[in-house]
This record gives C-alpha cells, structure tokens and sequence, in this order.
C-alpha cells in the first residue's frame, strides 16, 4: 500500500529508448551505465520545463532527486542532477553544461523540493547560481566566507582564517 | 558609615595570600584545595566530531570516569572547570569556542583531545580548519590520538590532575636569589 | 574581559527568522496578547548543545512553547572532506571517509569502495565480501545502539538505563572490530578488491557468540521502555513523515521504512552478496517517532541474522586480489559513477569523478543526514519545543555526515 516501488519494472535499455522517443531533442546522449543508470545531458534553458516533465511521466516519473552536484570541469562548469524513478526502481544522471562565465541556471525547487539545501550546496561550494531560488546563501561555511571553494582556481585566502 | 571591605570595617579576614612564605598553613590548604580540584573536576562536553563519542564510550559503563571523580558531565560552561575539546575545529566554530571559553569561571583548564583539536588532524590543510584549539584558547594538556582510546583519554585526565595539584597559594622563594640581588644591586660604597 | 555578556550581532539566520516574523506581524498575524506586537521570540539552540547530537544550530521560533518555525545551520563541522579528496590518492582517501559518519564508518568505508570498485571496474575476492557484510552488519548494530541510545538520553537527560546497558553492549561490538581491523572506531579497513585482514583464528567462534547474546539483550533493552507510560506518550503520534515527503525529500532508511515505505537498497538494489542472504526489510506504519525506533530495534534483530548466515556460509580463499596488493597506487580509468549503499541512517552514496589521474577529480557524498534535515522545518513546527528534541532525535543525525 501507498509508495510501492519497481511497479513498473522495465528493461533499463528499453527505458534509455522510451526516453529518446519521448524527450528525444531536450535530452541529448542518453547512454546507460550498468546496471541500472541512464545518464544524459540537457540545456540549461530547457532544464526547468524538461525537470517537470520528467517527474510526471506516467510511466517512469522521476519523483525523487538525490543530490545535485557542481562540478568544475574547467573549460564548462556542470551542475548534475541524479534522480530515481521509484515505478522502475532505476536513477537518471541529467548534466547541465554552464559557461564559466555566467554560471546560471534555472532552480528546481518547484518539482523537486529536495533541491533546496542541495542547490545551495552547489552555490556555496562551486558558485552556480540557481535564479528563482527561495533562499540561495551559504549552507555549509560561514556566511563572509570569499570565494567558492570547489573551483579549480580557488586559491586559500588569508581574510577566510581569522584564526591562524 | 560602614564600608563593605574586611579592613575598613574592623574585621580581619587572614588570606592565605598574605603569607610571605609557605608554612604548614599554606600547604595544608593548597593540599585541601588541589585535592578537592582535580578529584571533582567537572567536564565541559564539547564534543564536535567523532572524538565526542569516545568520549562519550568513557563515560559508560566499561571505562567509567566516574571512578575519577569527572562524570559529572555538564553541557552548560558555567557550571564547568575542565572544557574537553574533542573534534575538528573549523572557522565557523573557533567564535562559538572563545566565547563559551570566556563563560567558563576562573579556575578553568582547557584538554584538547585528538589529533584533530590538536593540530588539526587529518584535515590540516582544508581550507576551512584551523590547525589547533592552541589558536583560540589556552590548552593545558593534549591528548593525541585519531580517535584517542578511552584509556588515552584518562591518561591525559591524570596528567591534568598533576597539574591542578601544583597550584600553590604562596610560592617558595626561589633559593638563588640572596646571591642575585647582592650581583645585581649597585654597590653603594663607591658612590661615596 | 565582558565580551561574554555582550549579545552577538544577529547573523543570517537569525536575521531571516526575525525577518520571517516580520512579515507574519504584517500579514496580519501578529500577536493576539494586548500590549504585545508580536508572540514570536527566536531562540537559538545553539551548534552546542546536549542534545542536536552534535555541533547542529537550530534558529527555532517559538510562540511560547509551540514551535513556528525552525532554521537549521550547519556548517560547524565542514571539514573540507569534498576539496581535500582532491589533494589525496583514492587510497590515501580511505581513513578519511571512515570520518564522514564516525559512528557507522565500516559502511561509509564500503560506499566509497564499492564506488572506486566499479570506476575501475574490479570486483572483491569472494570471501571478502562475506567478511564485508559481517563488518557492516556489525556496523550498523554498534550504529543503531548509539542512535536508539543518544535518542533515549535526551529524553530525560541521561536519566535512562537504556543509553548504559547500550553502550555496554556497543563495546563489545567493538572489541570483536578492534581484533580484527586494530582499531576501535576508524577502522580503515577496506581495500579495492577485498579487506585488509583476514578473520583472526577464533574470531568466528567469538562472534557466534555475541550474536547468540545479542536477541536477549534485544529484549532486555526493549523491556526497559516498550511499557513506559510517559515514552509511549512522548512517541506515539509525534514527528510524523508522510509518504509524500519520503518522495519529496529523499528520505532513505529507517526512516523511510517507519513510514511503510520498502526502500531498503540491500533489496532494492541489491549489491555485494545480500542476494544469496536471507533477511526481511523492516517496515512498519505510522511514520512516528515510536515507530522509527521500533524499526531500529527490529533491524537489530535482522542484523544478527545476516551475521550468523554470513558466519555459516564464509568460504575459504583470498581476501584481497592478487593484483593490487601493495603499493596501491590507482588509477582509475576517465569516466564518472555513482553507487549507494545501505547506511544505517539511509542511503549514503559517492559520486566520483576521474579523470585518470591518481586523485579524484571531483568527489561528492550523497549523504542520508543531509536529506533527512531538510525536512526539520516540516517536522518539527506545531509541536512543542520538548517534542522537537524528541523528534530531532529519533531521526538520528550525524553531523559528521551532514557537513562532511
């Protein structure tokens, strides 16, 4: 009763194919990692729309988001977001390329709630600014902390140790 | 018009500290106060990361501090003397630290417990750690260890009670110092 | 010298709970008390305190002594774990995980590994693996002794026997870990591709034996509150997670499972040799705190069975593979996976990026403590502040794991 998972238990090949067929020009290189991981990439323009679709898909709706991680690939920066389908009981691994530039994208608070300390996380920590979040600041250092620490070219600065 | 103070207001209260020199009154009391001291030492948890829970596991049943005269445990720093610092000290903390630091009342020791408090552990050059308790508030005794065994921990609990017993109310002179003062005092007679 | 007297400047949550009140004054709902402007006064329980169970900061609102409004802070413990992964090789990194969640670090240990395991695409000698479920379970029981226990102190201060006949019993789980991995809590004791030590002549006999002990001290510890009147009215009824935050929130473990939600990944998806053992997921239903303890206790029992069949069927043979015994330098072909695994408090999973190189290139932590924080705001307004320590108890949180 209630929250049953792997109702709707499908082949994880033939999952990847349900969603080039239903998402096939917003999710680009959908490929699967063994055993039960589709990984694949969207736009950032797209993410927001796309997010909300993914959740409601009446067959493999991703209701659950893991963790969203920043990751400062040095020429892009990604913001990853892993999700779990509780009917096929299998998770989505969504890249979202971002210039360096303008780390910017959209926040998904409004499909998936979890998001809220986790995109604060990825802005504390790689600097990605996720526009119309409730309350983007720091979560895990201190709040006049300078600097992002997980990026590459985050060099220690002597204002962030009062105390050495 | 009566002042409040012992010599205004005709009574004398001898103070210990009056003494010139330790006499068997003076031991006495520093032997009276630096055993109540150090065998009824009231411990500051502040535990922070995984050294709290060793910590924790002394005060139970099988290393049992209380055989030591230190379970009273109080989470509050002004009912506090000894302040165990266990765990990892980061930039966040270290104010949260001096502060409940200054709360404590005089006498107060300080025990860093583990390699993390001590110089910051096997996170030493995060960019968010500080390297030591040592650089917010004096530390009497350092345990190290990653986490330090309960024994370890008693181990630096006696060391400190060693040290609480050397507080003396009247200090000895120290022996040398006739012939020093005669070395440094200028010589009147050449004045003359 | 009076610094300590002096009241510090309010910071950002501060400010956003008095904001918060501010706006509700406005809208309307302000105080219903002649002469007051507003109810409200915020309280800070502050990083310490007996009972956050660490150094957790908790900005509570409070109307008397209902709770408004909660804003968790943490950050106290932020120990650079994600960055320093950067500056260590994949097996210099081992101890460090073990201190993600200090109280069940043979699990965090195996989360990591699991991960590195399948980035290079490497799977554990038999036996190994054997010995890997035996420690974890034994993992989790010493896990959830703290957790039941440290819940059952806060609720009268130290003043329950549960927390003593626990940590006794603790101890000894910690007396068969320490003969066999050398120490007492940070065991770094996994490799890639196996464990460190093979079993010690005897040791199986003597964990037989614990685990023999164990349903009788099960019991023992359940007798001393299952009938208390004032624990069952304390318990039942109160914190209660709904399906629906289980799916919003991505609440994992016996928390999850308190709220008739089958979520166990030693079933769901399945790894190392759970398959071939024979264990039930605890559920049970009401989603309260009495129910998440329950859960535990009940876990305990299914621990101590996995155990004793792990004991049964250990095969013989090699506990490390052959090729990468020392020196242990890995490097990992360029490419990125994530695996979780069964926490005692949930579901904890490593995300590792390599790029081929000695050092992970971006390494992050799916902990089970950070999700089920998020979730305190929900949780613990409309209940009295007495209750909220209750409730932030029985979700069992390790700050270790939530600030990493």
């Amino acid at each position: 009763m209630g929250l049953e998972i792997g109702t709707n238990p499908m082949e994880i090949d033939a999952i990847a194919a349900r969603l080039v067929a239903d998402f096939g020009d917003e999710l680009r290189d959908v490929r699967v990692q063994e055993p039960d991981t589709i990984v694949a990439r969207a736009d950032k323009g797209v993410l927001k729309d796309l997010a909300g679709r993914l959740k409601g898909h009446p067959e493999i709706g991703y209701e659950t988001l893991n963790f969203v991680a920043g990751v400062d690939e040095v020429r892009h920066i990604e913001s990853i977001y892993h999700v779990y389908s509780w009917k096929t009981n299998t998770y989505l691994e969504l890249h979202v390329e971002l210039p360096r530039a303008k780390a910017e994208v959209d926040t998904v608070t409004g499909v998936w709630p979890a998001a809220n300390w986790h995109e604060r996380e990825a802005w504390d920590m790689v600097g990605i600014n996720y526009l119309g979040h409730p309350d983007l600041r720091r979560i895990l250092l201190k709040d006049d902390f300078i600097g992002h620490p997980l990026r590459k070219d985050y060099v220690d600065l002597i204002e962030n140790h009062p105390h050495v | 018009m009566s002042d409040a103070s012992p010599e205004r207001s005709g009574l004398r209260y001898p103070k210990l500290e009056h003494f010139s020199e330790p006499n068997v009154i003076t031991t006495t009391a520093d032997f009276i106060f630096s055993w109540a001291r150090s065998h009824s030492v009231f411990p500051f948890t502040y535990g922070l990361a995984c050294c709290a829970i060793e910590m924790l596991s002394s005060g139970f049943a099988r290393y049992d501090v209380a055989r030591y005269g230190m379970e009273v445990f109080r989470p509050t720093p002004r009912q506090c003397d000894l302040m165990i610092v266990a765990g990892t000290l980061n930039e966040k903390m270290a104010p949260v630290l001096k502060r409940l630091y200054d709360q404590m009342a005089e006498p107060k020791w300080v025990i860093s417990m583990g390699a993390c408090a001590t110089s910051g552990g096997p996170f030493y050059d995060g960019y968010n750690v500080v390297n030591g308790v040592d650089k917010v508030v004096p530390v009497d005794v350092y345990i190290p260890g990653c986490p330090p065994r309960p024994e370890a921990l008693f181990q630096g609990l006696l060391e400190l009670q060693v040290k609480i017993q050397q507080h003396r109310f009247v200090a000895e002179k120290p022996a040398i110092a006739a012939d020093a003062s005669a070395a440094v005092a200028p010589a009147p007679a050449k004045e003359t | 010298m009076f610094e300590q007297f002096d009241t510090p400047e309010p910071d950002e949550a501060v400010k956003l709970a008095l904001r918060r009140i501010d706006e509700a004054t406005a809208r309307g709902e302000g105080s219903d008390v002649e002469g007051l402007a507003f109810n409200e006064v915020v309280v800070n329980m502050g990083p310490q305190h007996p009972s956050t169970h660490g150094v957790l900061r908790l900005v509570v609102t409070l109307d008397g002594e209902l709770v408004k409004d909660v804003i968790p802070v943490i950050g106290y413990l932020h120990r650079c774990k994600e960055k320093l992964a950067e500056k260590r090789t994949y097996f210099q990194y081992i101890p460090i995980v073990d201190r993600t969640e200090y109280v069940a670090g043979i699990n965090c240990e195996w989360g990591y590994v699991m991960t590195v395991e399948k980035l290079m695409g490497i799977r554990p000698t038999r036996r190994a693996e054997f010995i890997r479920v035996i420690t974890g379970e034994l993992s989790r029981i010493a896990s959830h002794l703290v957790a039941v226990g440290t819940f059952t102190a806060d609720l009268a201060p130290l003043g329950t026997a549960m927390v003593f006949y626990m940590f006794r019993d603790r101890e000894g789980i910690l007396d068969l870990l320490e003969e066999l991995t050398g120490a007492r809590m940070m065991f770094n004791y996994f490799r890639f591709g196996g464990v460190r030590y093979d079993l010690p002549d005897g040791w199986t006999s003597k964990c037989r034996d614990f685990m023999k002990r164990m349903p009788k001290m099960i019991d023992e510890y359940e007798s001393l509150v299952d009938d208390n009147a004032v624990f069952l009215q304390r318990c039942m009824g109160k914190g209660v997670i709904s399906q629906q935050d289980v799916m919003d929130y991505g609440i994992t473990g016996p928390n999850a499972r308190a709220s008739a939600v089958a979520l166990d990944l030693r079933r769901t998806r399945p790894y190392s040799v759970y398959p071939e053992l024979d264990f039930e997921v605890c559920t049970l239903d009401h989603g309260d705190i009495f129910d998440r303890y329950k859960v535990r206790m009940m876990e305990l029992r299914e621990s101590v069975r996995i155990v004793e069949q792990c004991l049964d069927m250990l095969p013989k043979g090699p506990v490390q593979l052959g090729s990468l015994r020392a020196p242990y330098v890995i490097t990992p072909p360029p490419g990125s996976c994530y695996v979780g695994q069964e926490n005692p408090r949930g579901e904890f999973g490593t995300y590792i990026e390599s790029d081929g190189s000695r050092y992970p290139y971006r390494l992050k932590f799916r902990d089970p403590c950070f999700c089920n924080l998020q979730l305190f705001p929900k949780l613990l307004s409309g209940n009295k502040i007495a209750d909220a320590v209750a409730i932030s108890g029985s979700i069992d949180l390790v700050l270790g794991g939530i600030d990493r």
